[in-house]
């Protein structure tokens, strides 16, 4: 049986390659999730520490504050140390050279910053009543070394923060670690992989027959190990997390003990409700642990839940692919690729080296640039776990849904130069007035220059093309050189007249003139080739048979020239609209979008979001509208073309 | 009659000839510039309440005193040589690796028939549609951190011989399709293999088509700034645009050597450009509509 033959009557390579991909998707999900709880879960440590100290100072003075705080640090050897910040005091310190209580100096300015913005964190959550900004810091760089912030409270009031130095690295300080799962077994998956190809090699398909039950078995064993595997794994997952939660609540009962020896405020011991030292990112009690040191198995349950629902969609979406490959398989369509690319092997060696590289840098970044968009990354998250900047369709939402385009105020109507259509309505103004000057003016240069008995056209011809020839940024410079507000040429000529000089870049008006010459200027010779090339080839009996038809000059124009240039005239026309549509270089470089971002067009927006605000993920959503809005332009001209050429 | 029409001429000349001279002002005044031997953006000094002959001296493209300091100093007091350096070296390896790569894949889609063939040439037309902007940071993602190739020539390379692929297969394939079949036939009898008949027939016929890939490769990377920008941190790396837009950019005004540098990276492709444009007019026309 040669190997197309066994392609096809044999399950054994299709499911073995399926599953195979499936356990190693599965395998990787699982890997990605533990990486990310055992961060999660130190945090979460560190954060108790942190909340603990906090609570723990909240209500005395400040020279009992800086007492305290220092006991704590040399009953835990993890906290490395702890400063506290009132304002513009250095409250307590648990290190000596900081010599506390003194003035802030003017580098622990970020201190004070960052206590700023806590408190502003903290009084918008209360103001909304719902949870938005993060009132606890987090910072872990390099591993294992936490920075923790947490608001300092007195009395109910908020007076500062309390940063903890928690260091976790290091067998003889660290402990056993909080989340811990056993390290990956490869004797289970390859058990599992060895099961499948067995059975794909008993199955024996017969492809002539119309229902070949033995394509269902396949599914079935397939399907079988998948879930198998999976729940196995999520089993495991569940204990770790629960060995997690007991390793964090042994950590707290050693901690509530010391403090109620040394006599702080500890939390009642008699108490179930949730524990108040180990809380999330806004302060909020995690409920896992309650304040006798228990653990609260609903909300465990309920909190396991929650985390595992993305991941089962996701090991799901892997089943999927496994499912994909393995029918793509059985029924037949491997057979076939395989035939296929072996009869065809040279013309796929010749097209592979371009089609590798288009995918690699054309379409992956495409589809990447897709599934940003739907994140909320920036320079600031994007090292988390793609799953966890997911937020679905708000970006997009935020773009198109925001009409906030103008104001009324006291001095008539602001327009908000930030909006979405404000841009689009500039970018729409910008692609009709260009394509416009640059048909028109191309059309009366090719007219010019197809006079017959001309001297000259060839000299002129290539002087006049010269725009088009050099690079556009070099020109976009030069024009912005020119309409130098001070110094440049254009504002010379109109002084020579007696007229005032115009500050280019101060005015929206005079700002969009200025990309519009420019633009204007590097157009030009492009529409004069093309539309000189269709006038060359129209035939000349056919003036001249309607000259002594009598049809005056207009009317030569308006019924032989005009339709006749039209089949070149369209697709011209079509293409310069999506290269103004889409000129970065030019707004770019000679007005920069100036005054305030009022001329911006869509292309560069988008740039700037992305490099100067770094809201890459924005940036991704905007470039996505503006992919569709050329998709729909791409389907509506084919359309129109198509309707024009059946005239 | 005829003296009708050699008035409306000589009208004709008058009104193209201002035209002209409007059209290629600015390059005038860059070349004025460039030769000028000062950084200022205007060309002579202008009194305090200059006349109307003054002001017009001063938009004149003429310099004051003409001096070539502006091109030697780019040269031996800013990193434009070296800048200029790196732009022929990216610009050349993506010319070759363009060229390559657009030649096996145009040859392909030629002359063979074969499952996905549809798809692949739609696929690279439809590419011409996305968006720079979106390309460009998981473009900064793949080539900077991923793959780690920030600041290097191969990272910028592969980027620009990749986008220019679409436009020159599409040429080119229009090309290939142009040279009968029934010569590779009769080689094929004779025993030539597929890589010979490419390599000895195909490629020496389809010269001229070859040649305006190899331009248009070329000056996609000549002429490029953005993605350069971002991939090309170090001032010693940047490639010449990048370079000329760091003389004139934000809170810098080294006019002077601005012009002296379009003046050194315009040359050439303007001459390239006026030499094959009759070609890249048609292929654009070609490749993009149909």
């Amino acid at each position: 049986m040669n190997f197309a033959e066994h392609l096809k009557r044999s399950a054994m390579l299709g499911l073995g390659i399926s599953t195979l991909i499936t356990l190693s998707l599965s395998t990787w999900i699982f890997r990605a999730e533990e990486s990310d709880l055992r961060l999660q879960q130190r945090q979460r440590l560190a954060v108790m520490h942190a909340n603990s100290i906090a609570l723990a100072v909240a209500n005395t003075n400040p020279d009992e504050t800086g007492k305290r705080v220092r006991q704590i640090q040399k009953l835990e050897p993890r906290i490395e140390s702890v400063i506290i910040v009132g304002g513009m005091q250095l409250v307590a310190s648990t290190r000596a050279e900081d010599a506390a209580p003194r003035q802030l100096k003017h580098d622990e300015k970020a201190l004070f910053d960052l206590s700023n913005q806590i408190r502003s964190a903290r009084e918008t959550n209360r103001g909304e009543d719902i949870v938005r900004k993060k009132t606890i810091q987090i910072e872990e760089n390099p591993v294992g070394h936490i920075v923790v912030t947490v608001p300092y409270l007195s009395n109910g009031q908020f007076e500062g923060i309390l940063q903890m130095k928690f260091n976790m690295t290091g067998s003889d300080i660290s402990g056993p670690a909080i989340f811990n799962p056993a390290p990956d077994s490869f004797t289970l998956p390859l058990l599992f992989l060895l099961a499948s190809v067995l059975a794909g090699a008993l199955f024996r398909m017969s492809p002539e027959r119309k229902v070949d039950f033995t394509k269902f078995f396949a599914l079935g064993v397939f399907l079988l190990i998948a879930l198998l595997f999976q729940n196995q794994r999520l089993d495991r997952l569940k204990q770790s997390m629960a060995q997690a939660d007991q390793a964090i609540a042994a950590n707290y009962l050693t901690a509530a003990e010391q403090y109620d020896r040394l006599g702080f405020l500890a939390l009642p011991r008699d108490d179930t409700s949730a524990n108040l030292w180990d809380t999330d990112h806004y302060q909020r009690p995690l409920g896992l642990i309650a304040k006798n040191g228990s653990i609260l198995t609903g909300t465990q349950a309920a909190y396991f839940d929650k985390r595992s629902g993305f991941l089962k969609r996701i090991l799901g979406a892997a089943d999927l692919l496994g499912v994909i490959v393995l029918l793509f398989f059985l029924y037949g369509y491997a057979a076939r690729t395989y035939a296929a690319l072996k009869e065809h092997a040279d013309a796929y060696t010749y097209v592979a080296p371009a089609m590798i590289g288009m995918l690699v840098l054309v379409f992956f970044p495409f589809v990447y640039g897709i599934a940003l968009s739907f994140t909320d990354t920036t320079l600031f998250n994007e090292f988390l776990p793609f799953q966890d900047r997911l937020i679905g369709w708000a970006n997009f939402k935020a773009i198109l849904g925001d009409f906030n385009l103008y104001e009324h105020t006291a001095n008539g109507i602001i327009w908000n130069y930030q909006n979405f259509y404000w841009t689009l309505l500039v970018t729409v103004a910008w692609t009709i007035s260009n394509v416009t000057i640059g048909v028109s003016v191309g059309f009366l240069l090719a007219m010019a220059l197809n006079t017959e008995g001309l001297r000259g056209k060839a000299i002129y011809r290539v002087i006049l093309i010269l725009p088009w020839a050099i690079p556009n940024y070099i020109s976009a410079l030069v024009w912005r050189g020119m309409f130098h507000p001070q110094f440049g040429v254009i504002n010379q000529v109109l002084q020579m007249f007696g007229m005032q000089p115009v500050a280019w870049f101060d005015g929206v008006f005079s700002s969009f003139l200025t990309g519009v010459a420019t633009n204007g200027w590097l157009s030009f010779p492009f529409m004069m080739v093309v539309i000189l090339g269709a006038l060359q080839s129209i035939p000349k009996p056919m003036y001249e048979a309607a000259e002594v038809e009598g049809a005056n000059a207009w009317q030569r124009l308006r019924y032989i020239t005009l339709p006749l240039l039209k089949p070149t005239l369209i697709p011209a026309i079509v293409l310069s609209v999506v290269w103004t549509f889409n000129m970065f270089n030019i707004i770019f470089l000679v007005s920069g979008g100036e005054p305030g971002g009022a001329n911006e067009i869509l292309i560069t927006k988008a740039y700037k979001i992305a490099f100067e605000n770094y809201q890459y993920a924005y940036a991704a959503a905007y470039s996505t509208v503006i992919f569709m809005i050329l998709l729909v332009y791409g389907v509506f001209q084919t359309r129109i073309t198509k309707a024009t050429e059946s005239f | 009659m005829a003296d009708i029409k050699t008035k409306n001429h000589v009208l004709l000349h008058v009104a193209l000839i201002s035209f002209t001279l409007l059209a290629i002002y600015p390059v005038l005044w860059v070349l004025a510039l460039a030769f000028s031997g000062q950084q200022s953006v205007g060309l002579i000094d202008l009194p305090k309440d200059p006349s109307f002959l003054e002001r017009f001296r001063g938009i004149l493209p003429v310099p004051a005193h003409w001096s070539v300091k502006n091109f030697v100093e780019v040269w031996t007091e800013q990193d434009f040589g070296r800048w200029m350096w790196n732009s022929v070296v990216v610009s050349l390896m993506t010319t070759v690796l363009g060229v390559f790569l657009a030649c096996t894949a145009a040859y392909a889609f030629s002359r063979f028939r074969f499952p996905g063939r549809n798809v692949g040439m739609l696929m690279f037309l439809i590419s011409q549609m996305f968006p720079g902007t979106l390309m460009l940071i998981p473009l900064f993602i793949i080539i900077v951190k991923w793959l780690g190739l920030g600041n290097t020539y191969t990272g910028l390379v592969i980027v620009y011989a990749t986008t220019a692929i679409p436009f020159c297969v599409w040429m080119l394939k229009g090309y290939f399709d142009t040279i009968p079949y029934d010569i590779e036939e009769s080689a094929l009898i004779d025993g030539a293999s597929r890589l010979t008949i490419f390599w000895r027939i195909i490629l020496p016929l389809a010269k001229p088509a070859i040649a305006i890939t190899a331009l248009f490769s070329f000056m996609t990377a000549w002429n490029e700034f953005i993605l350069a920008s971002i991939f090309m941190e170090s001032e010693a790396n940047y490639t010449a645009p990048v370079g000329l837009r760091f003389f004139v950019g934000g809170f810098s005004s080294q006019w002077g050597y601005f012009a002296a540098g379009s003046v050194i990276i315009s040359l050439p492709v303007v001459a390239l450009f006026l030499q094959l444009q009759k070609y890249l007019i048609s292929g654009l026309t070609a490749g993009s509509i149909k």
